[in-house]
């Protein structure tokens, strides 16, 4: 029985334009639209690039406004150094602002290092280029001969400063253009020039943390990334980098002692971090020496503290740098936390066994699998071998493990 | 690479070497002692743990030793150097003493006895500001690594650009030395050196690479290049080639065909279509007759 219902209307006679869509969102204008940054498709929140375009998609698109990243360092931190370094290169190719506190190396000689980025339309001091149009067919033609259908598309995207691309890529052998860095703000924080005063009072955070609290808090304040503030001029990101919080440099024997004495200082800055970023416009990325911290409940206190949180381990000087399963990658990275903001559940990444490893161009994160075992006489590597992170069961390596290689 | 550090060719290096109860490595810092003597140099020893005659026979000129083996916590009315003086002011106090030019190297033996009577974060604040003020041209320390938590061990060697880690070798007077090595850049380098050291301090290395049994697979060997030896060509000559690319495929186009499709010109072929009545089709009501 048909229910009374409207007839379906005409079809739209419409013809969709070949690049755009009519498609629009309709939104409230209460989204600030700043350069580098873009709403997250699951929930609406203003993300940011890490600068590792495999880092983002763990992420879910990238690191919310407001929140934290806690890198958990691998032993020789050149890792964890390198995820820093290609956040503050994100942030200058953005136009972000950066805020650097370092207690071993000098800020200044950390953004020196920063790596080169690799596009053409980061285009800073030269004009944006127009992409090509096809006015010449007879050299175009000859320029495609399977994909020819496509050689009329623009072949860049033209990117204009207020519209930029979410995400670039870097060149890790080349550093930064002093040009282009000296076009991006900078604060810095070195721990040894600020002396370091006791405390007038007892408190649960040591003098040095709470100095650089107190600077951050100025400096959100000061250059008017707090949300409250008034919308008068444009808005900014503050990208904040601290790299080895946590370290014996920074007067905590978290890393020294299995029992430390004020275990709770870098949890209790923690808090207050957070706490902090919630209400302005800042993200931060934060590596801290696990390896070198035995209390495990006080490092499971930090991770909850954070925001995200992942942990690479490089095979460098352990025993898994001769695995011939592992001869493609320089490390593993387990994701210890990823942050439900706004929302009950988060969307956890479906693989969990992951590999990463830095080309020259890219950093990539990948997920680790066994590959298909296509030799007769090798022999297999045995269950106890990959203790740790690659006990994926794929479907062909596994099933017949034990029993010689039948002959059909 | 263990004769490259004795050579100690870069200068701001701070080299850890890590012994424990099994292998002393007291000899090897002798050694490096006496590599920097011999490159004309100033050297500066914190000795807590041996005495001077013990570690040096003879009295050499470049050579300063602070004699804190004596009296090292001060329980005397005068004593000549105490732990609590391993801060950065008294060390340029120290190290300003002398009047050479160049920037002097400096000896500590051991750091493990300061690291008991100091705070493991107060030691290390000192090693970076001695590293950074450029008082000093290089530090060379002596940890003892079984009387230390790892937290400790780790962080100072965390700041260490290398670290020598020293064990029993397989024959008596050997010994295997492990050495990471952390360049400016962030790179690491490890090496296994197996070494013997003469009763005049020089290091002899026996061997480079480690003789424990790891099973060297060599798959190079057994792949064969499978195009090597087979009865019919797998070659193009260059007539060939040509031919080849002369060839027209069959879905390719021609290149008029290509720019008419890829340039359609505006009034090639329009359709202009006008719905009619029975194109208002209703999946509910396909006979039109329903009465709504």
């Amino acid at each position: 029985m048909a229910a009374p219902v409207s007839t379906v209307g005409k079809p739209s006679a419409e013809r969709l334009p070949l690049n755009t869509t009519s498609f629009q969102k309709k939104t409230r204008t209460k989204l600030i639209s700043i350069p580098g940054t873009r709403p997250s498709v699951q929930n609406g929140q203003l993300l940011v690039s890490t600068g590792v375009t495999s880092l983002d998609y763990l992420l879910g698109g990238g690191l919310a406004v407001g929140t934290v990243l806690l890198v958990e360092e691998d032993r020789y931190d050149s890792y964890s150094r390198m995820i820093l370094k290609y956040f503050l290169a994100e942030g200058v190719v953005c136009r972000h602002e950066l805020f650097v506190a370092s207690a071993q190396d000098n800020p200044d000689d950390i953004l020196q290092e920063l790596p080169a980025p690799i596009l053409d339309d980061v285009a800073i001091h030269k004009p944006v280029e127009q992409p090509r149009l096809s006015c010449e067919p007879q050299d175009s033609l000859d320029a495609m001969k399977i994909a020819w259908r496509y050689q009329n598309l623009p072949k860049v995207q033209s990117a204009l400063a207020s519209s930029s691309r979410f995400g670039h890529y870097y060149d890790v052998s080349k550093t930064m253009e002093p040009e282009i860095r000296q076009a991006a703000k900078c604060h810095r924080f070195y721990l040894t020039e600020h002396p370091t005063q006791s405390p007038p009072t007892h408190s649960t955070m040591l003098e040095s943390y709470s100095a650089l609290l107190k600077s951050l808090q100025e400096v959100i304040n000061s250059e008017g990334f707090d949300v409250a503030a008034p919308m008068s001029k444009s808005r900014n990101i503050l990208r904040i980098g601290l790299p080895s919080l946590g370290s014996a440099l920074w007067g905590d024997d978290l890393s020294c002692h299995d029992n430390p004495r004020n275990g709770h200082a870098l949890a209790t800055f923690f808090y207050g971090l957070r706490a902090m970023l919630r209400s302005s416009l800042a993200v931060a990325v934060v590596t801290v020496p696990s390896h070198l911290i035995q209390d495990r409940a006080l490092m499971g206190n930090i991770t909850r503290l954070c925001d995200n949180a992942i942990a690479l381990e490089s095979f460098k000087g352990s025993e898994r740098e001769t695995n011939p399963l592992y001869k493609d990658y320089h490390g593993l990275l387990h994701v210890r936390q990823v942050p439900h903001l706004n929302c009950l559940a988060s969307k956890l990444p479906d693989h969990k066994d992951l590999a990463f490893k830095l080309k020259r161009k890219q950093f990539t994160i990948e997920r680790l699998h066994l590959p298909p075992d296509l030799s007769e006489t090798v022999s297999r590597v045995s269950r106890g071998e990959l203790a740790g992170a690659a006990a994926v069961a794929s479907a062909c390596g596994s099933g017949g493990s034990g029993n010689k290689h039948l002959d059909f | 690479m263990l004769t490259e550090l004795l050579q100690g060719s870069d200068a701001g290096g701070f080299i850890i070497i890590r012994d424990s109860a099994s292998c002393s490595g007291r000899h090897l810092l002798k050694s490096f002692i006496n590599a920097a003597l011999n490159r004309e140099e100033d050297v500066h020893v914190l000795g807590f743990e041996v005495s001077e005659e013990e570690l040096k026979g003879s009295p050499v000129q470049r050579l300063h030793f602070h004699n804190a083996y004596s009296d090292p916590l001060g329980w005397t009315d005068k004593p000549t150097f105490t732990v609590h003086q391993f801060c950065m002011e008294e060390l340029a106090r120290l190290l300003k003493q002398t009047s050479h030019p160049k920037p002097a190297t400096l000896v500590i033996d051991s750091l493990s006895w300061i690291l008991r009577h100091v705070s493991p974060p107060a030691v290390c604040a000192t090693l970076h500001q001695l590293r950074k003020g450029g008082a000093v041209r290089a530090i060379v320390a002596l940890l003892h690594g079984d009387m230390h938590q790892r937290g400790t061990v780790g962080s100072v060697c965390h700041l260490a650009s290398s670290v020598i880690t020293v064990a029993p070798g397989m024959k008596g007077g050997d010994a295997v030395a492990k050495i990471t090595k952390r360049s400016k850049s962030g790179k690491v380098v490890q090496d296994e050196d197996i070494f013997t050291i003469n009763n005049d301090l020089t290091v002899v290395i026996q061997s480079k690479h480690s003789q424990v049994g790891h099973k060297q697979a060599d798959p190079e060997e057994q792949e064969m290049d499978p195009t090597a030896h087979l009865t019919f060509n797998l070659r193009l000559s260059n007539k060939e080639r040509e031919a080849k690319e002369k060839l027209a495929l069959p879905f390719v186009f021609s290149k008029e065909k290509k720019t008419a499709l890829l340039h359609s010109s505006p009034g090639s072929g329009r359709i202009l279509y006008e719905p009619d009545a029975n194109d208002d089709y209703d999946q509910e009501d396909p006979d039109d007759d329903l009465d709504v």
